[in-house]
């Protein structure tokens, strides 16, 4: 008891530190950080300072109220349907809306720009969307019909002159080639039509399974086909919808802005719905890639919220009674992936050999405390048939060299092994990890090199296969097991770029049941071709499965109307700030 | 009779001189120790700085078996304090070296030939100087691509400029002297006459100049590394050991501050030392002083 109190002293007196420092500056830092002993305490402040006068409190300039969200990286690009990572799809999740959208706090689907959840037509073949009257984009063009079709077609044909755009680092429409199977004739949206000004219907080559909740992805966010025109090439960094707030400026590498849109349709729908809002005039979307220097920047008052609290962090801000923690439903899963192309994790025995040399409990339980578990399967247990007769692989270092022994490489073998360089929702140390990892494989004669990347860069080539392993995660967009096992294992996403399927594992076995699975609108149908899919993963190890996390967020004690998504990808519409005592 | 006048050599002068400032003898038995610590780190550290991990104590205090407490993943602290120096040291003599041969080279080149040539590198050598030095290491190694090797390239590339202006002016002041004349007479090439004439002259501003270089190499690497742009996981680099403490979250600044600290004081310790002996090699080299 004693000590504890001892250790909440001790924590409060260090966020008031943190709150005294704010005004240091750039130089400063320099000076101390390169003495490197007080100077590590200040960083994050002094990093993030740049003379600007906006409080976390919410307090602005001239009575704005300002909502800064700090995050562990910056955007890749604006375009949604061109980028997959999440801080990129959480600021353009603001500035568009899709057709349909999820429950605040669910994965259920709610309708957005259509004014009801269609039924399914003709067995799955067909859906038909009424859509909302009276939306405007940003740059005041109508929403209409032709807009959906316009968006849908950009995304769907090759030819398409604004099938273009993304910037350097696009992703090249993936997401519409995992969600629905892929471009011009391989995708399983034939066709979409206008019937009238604001009718939209969707023809379907074979049922999906996932299709509503695929609509309802924030990737899938409508674009004004005016701006599209205009400049398709350069619309990611010029983003223009229909969204609750509207973008204003993006400092590459440092900060994205937003400010709200008055003529949003959402504003007198109910927050359950989605709606409400947008009660600040402006977000601030800033990266802090360094986790402590994030929770210092809170503490000290220049964030609003920060996400990527590592759990060590939490007691620390559940004292302070300046802040609260909030966290997020958990859907994601963190991995470490085998480039099963690659000598020697093409052998069954390999892969196998890894999943038992590390200690994958012990590194959960260091690195994640109370806020994750082991994981087993390739999806999260939230996300509906997940196999709960799976057991993580055990942890037996003896079997690890025996079957290493019968792999022919008993006498060890040299690998690298990539890690992640900034915290993710799914993993706020993978540095750590990675070394933990490293330690583990030594012991079987695994000589682990470890490799890092800037993110941009660590996305790209361990999307073109240029690791021996890598550790990635992925939080789930819309709660259906298809968004997990048929992106990221099956055949279609290990593709030569970009691939989500970073263990380019292919198995004409799994494609089959996964496609069976996704094509068909049978719960119990679905639940055992799940099954049997989950059974596959397992034993041919394409990776060994880290965690499902419930990523915490810490948020000033003002801020209410915070309902985090487990997707990931919550609308901001609803928050608010409490001006007093700010 | 001409022994006692014998005795009182340049090198008794320095010697004498040296010795008479504390500091730097001070400097000179820490920084002595540290170069002992990087030698002997495989036999001296009581742990393997990388494979002995304990995930179970992570940033563990100070306590028997772990003089300096563990880190984030439950190393010893002290050990790889230890195989740090190795790191640390290399690399700053390393940087040291390359900005020394090149700086010299330079310096000497504009020094002798003067005019032109002599106005192109030492406006290049402006450009050079014109950035901070911190700053222009970054830009270098973001372009070069992080790593400790290209670090010590950056840094090296950031003190290469000073060091060629020091040698230039000492070249300079010696360049029309009656010796360097008198080889020249005599019909020595431009090789010989720079070679045993002009350097073996030029090197005392050199010898203090490339000291004094050694602390700011240090401590710019270390930076680098801090930064993540330096010496990558899981290499004990004292810098790298700070970034790698504070990385793993806000809580370090209540349970692990003993993290932090030790590598700092490693780095503080390191730096001073060898700028202490950057003073007195000045001091005592200093011509007015005789």
């Amino acid at each position: 008891m004693q000590n504890f109190r001892g250790e909440r002293e001790k924590g409060a007196s260090v966020l008031a530190q943190a709150r005294g420092i704010r005004g240091l500056s750039r130089r400063d830092f320099l000076k101390l950080g390169g003495t490197g002993i007080a100077g590590a305490a200040m960083l994050g402040v002094a990093g993030c300072g740049g003379g600007d006068t906006i409080g976390g409190q919410g307090g602005g300039e001239g009575g704005e109220s300002i909502f800064t969200w700090g995050r562990g990286a910056d955007t890749v690009g604006l375009d949604p349907i061109n980028v997959t990572d999440g801080e990129s799809l959480i600021v353009t999740r603001q500035i568009f809306d899709g057709l349909l959208d999820f429950e605040p706090g669910t994965t259920d689907v709610v309708a957005a720009l259509a004014t009801a959840v269609p039924e399914p037509e003709e067995d799955g073949l067909v859906y038909t969307f009424e859509l909302r009257e009276g939306v405007t984009f940003h740059d005041g063009e109508p929403f209409n019909a032709e807009a959906v079709v316009f968006n849908f077609d950009r995304w769907r044909e090759e030819d398409n002159e604004f099938h273009v755009g993304g910037g350097s680092q696009t992703s090249s429409f993936s997401y519409y080639t995992s969600q629905f199977g892929g471009f011009d004739d391989e995708s399983i949206i034939e066709s979409v039509e206008a019937v009238d000004e604001l009718t939209v219907r969707f023809n379907l080559t074979s049922p999906l399974g996932p299709f509503l909740r695929n609509i309802a992805m924030s990737p899938f966010g409508i674009a004004s086909p005016a701006a599209l025109e205009e400049d398709a090439e350069g619309f990611w960094q010029n983003p223009v919808g229909t969204g609750p707030f509207q973008f204003d400026s993006w400092d590459r590498g440092n900060e994205v802005r937003v400010t709200a849109y008055e003529d949003w349709w959402g504003t007198d729908l109910g927050e359950g719905e989605g709606g409400a809002g947008p009660f600040v005039d402006r977000i601030v979307f800033r990266s802090i890639p360094d986790n402590a220097a994030r929770v210092a920047a809170l503490a000290g008052g220049q964030l609003t919220a920060a996400d990527g609290l590592t759990p060590d962090d939490v007691p620390t801000i559940e004292e302070d009674e300046a802040l609260q923690v909030i966290t997020r439903p958990p859907l994601n899963i963190g991995y470490l992936a085998f480039n099963t192309e690659k000598e020697p994790f093409d052998q069954l025995e390999v892969r196998q050999a890894i999943t038992r040399a590390i200690n994958m409990e012990r590194i959960v339980e260091s690195f994640f405390g109370d806020t994750a578990e082991v994981a087993s399967n390739a999806m999260p247990p939230t996300v509906p048939f997940f196999r709960e007769e799976t057991e993580p692989y055990p942890y037996d270092p003896d079997e690890a060299r025996s079957l290493l022994e019968e792999a022919g490489l008993g006498d060890g073998f040299s690998a690298q092994l990539w890690y992640m360089p900034i915290p993710r929702p799914y993993m706020p140390n993978a540095r750590g990890v990675a070394q933990a990892m490293q330690n583990d494989l030594e012991e079987v004669g695994i000589n682990v090199e470890l490799v890092t990347r800037e993110w941009g860069t660590y996305l790209d080539e361990t999307g073109r296969g240029e690791h021996d392993m890598c550790i990635l995660g992925w939080t789930g967009d819309n709660g259906d097991p298809d968004n997990f096992l048929n992106v990221l294992l099956s055949s279609r996403g290990a593709t030569e770029t970009d691939a989500q399927n970073v263990a380019y594992y292919q198995n004409p076995e799994l494609d089959e049941i996964l496609d069976n699975a996704a094509e068909t609108i049978d719960e119990d149908e679905r639940r055992e071709l799940y099954a049997e899919a989950q059974q596959i993963i397992y034993e041919d190890a394409p990776w060994a499965p880290i965690e499902y996390a419930e990523p915490p967020l810490g948020f000033q004690a003002n801020v209410s109307g915070y309902e985090p998504s487990p997707t990931g990808g919550e609308g901001f519409n609803s928050v608010q700030l409490d001006q007093e005592g700010a | 009779m001409d022994t006692s006048v014998a005795a009182r050599s340049g090198w008794d002068d320095f010697r004498r001189a040296f010795l008479s400032n504390r500091l730097a003898v001070i400097g000179a038995v820490v920084m002595s120790l540290f170069i002992l610590m990087a030698i002997f780190a495989p036999v001296l550290a009581p742990y393997d700085p990388i494979n002995d991990q304990d995930l179970t104590s992570n940033f563990a205090g100070p306590s028997a078996q772990h003089w300096l407490g563990q880190d984030e993943l439950g190393r010893d602290i002290l050990s790889r304090i230890m195989y740090g120096a190795r790191v640390s040291l290399t690399a700053g003599l390393a940087a040291v070296a390359f900005a020394t041969t090149f700086g010299t080279l330079v310096g000497v080149t504009a020094g002798y030939a003067g005019r032109w040539i002599d106005a192109i590198l030492m406006r290049l050598m402006d450009m050079l100087l014109a950035f901070p030095s911190i700053l222009l290491a970054i830009v270098v190694v973001t372009i070069l691509g992080q790593g400790l090797t290209n670090a010590m390239l950056a840094v090296g590339i950031v003190l290469l400029p000073q060091i060629a202006r020091v040698v230039r002016s000492a070249v300079i002041s010696v360049r029309e002297r009656d010796y360097v004349e008198a080889e020249r007479a005599l019909g020595a090439s431009h090789t010989r006459i720079v070679t045993s004439a002009i350097l073996p002259n030029s090197l005392a501003p050199l010898i203090v100049q490339s000291t004094l270089a050694l602390a700011t190499a240090i401590l710019d690497i270390a930076a680098l590394s801090f930064l993540g742009l330096g010496a990558q996981a899981p290499t004990p680099e004292w810098g790298a050991m700070l970034t790698d403490a504070f990385r793993s979250g806000f809580g370090v600044f209540i349970e692990g501050q003993h993290a932090i600290l030790f590598p700092g004081i490693a780095i503080a310790l390191c730096v001073l030392s060898v700028n202490f002996i950057g003073d007195g090699l000045r001091d005592a080299l200093d011509p007015r002083r005789k």
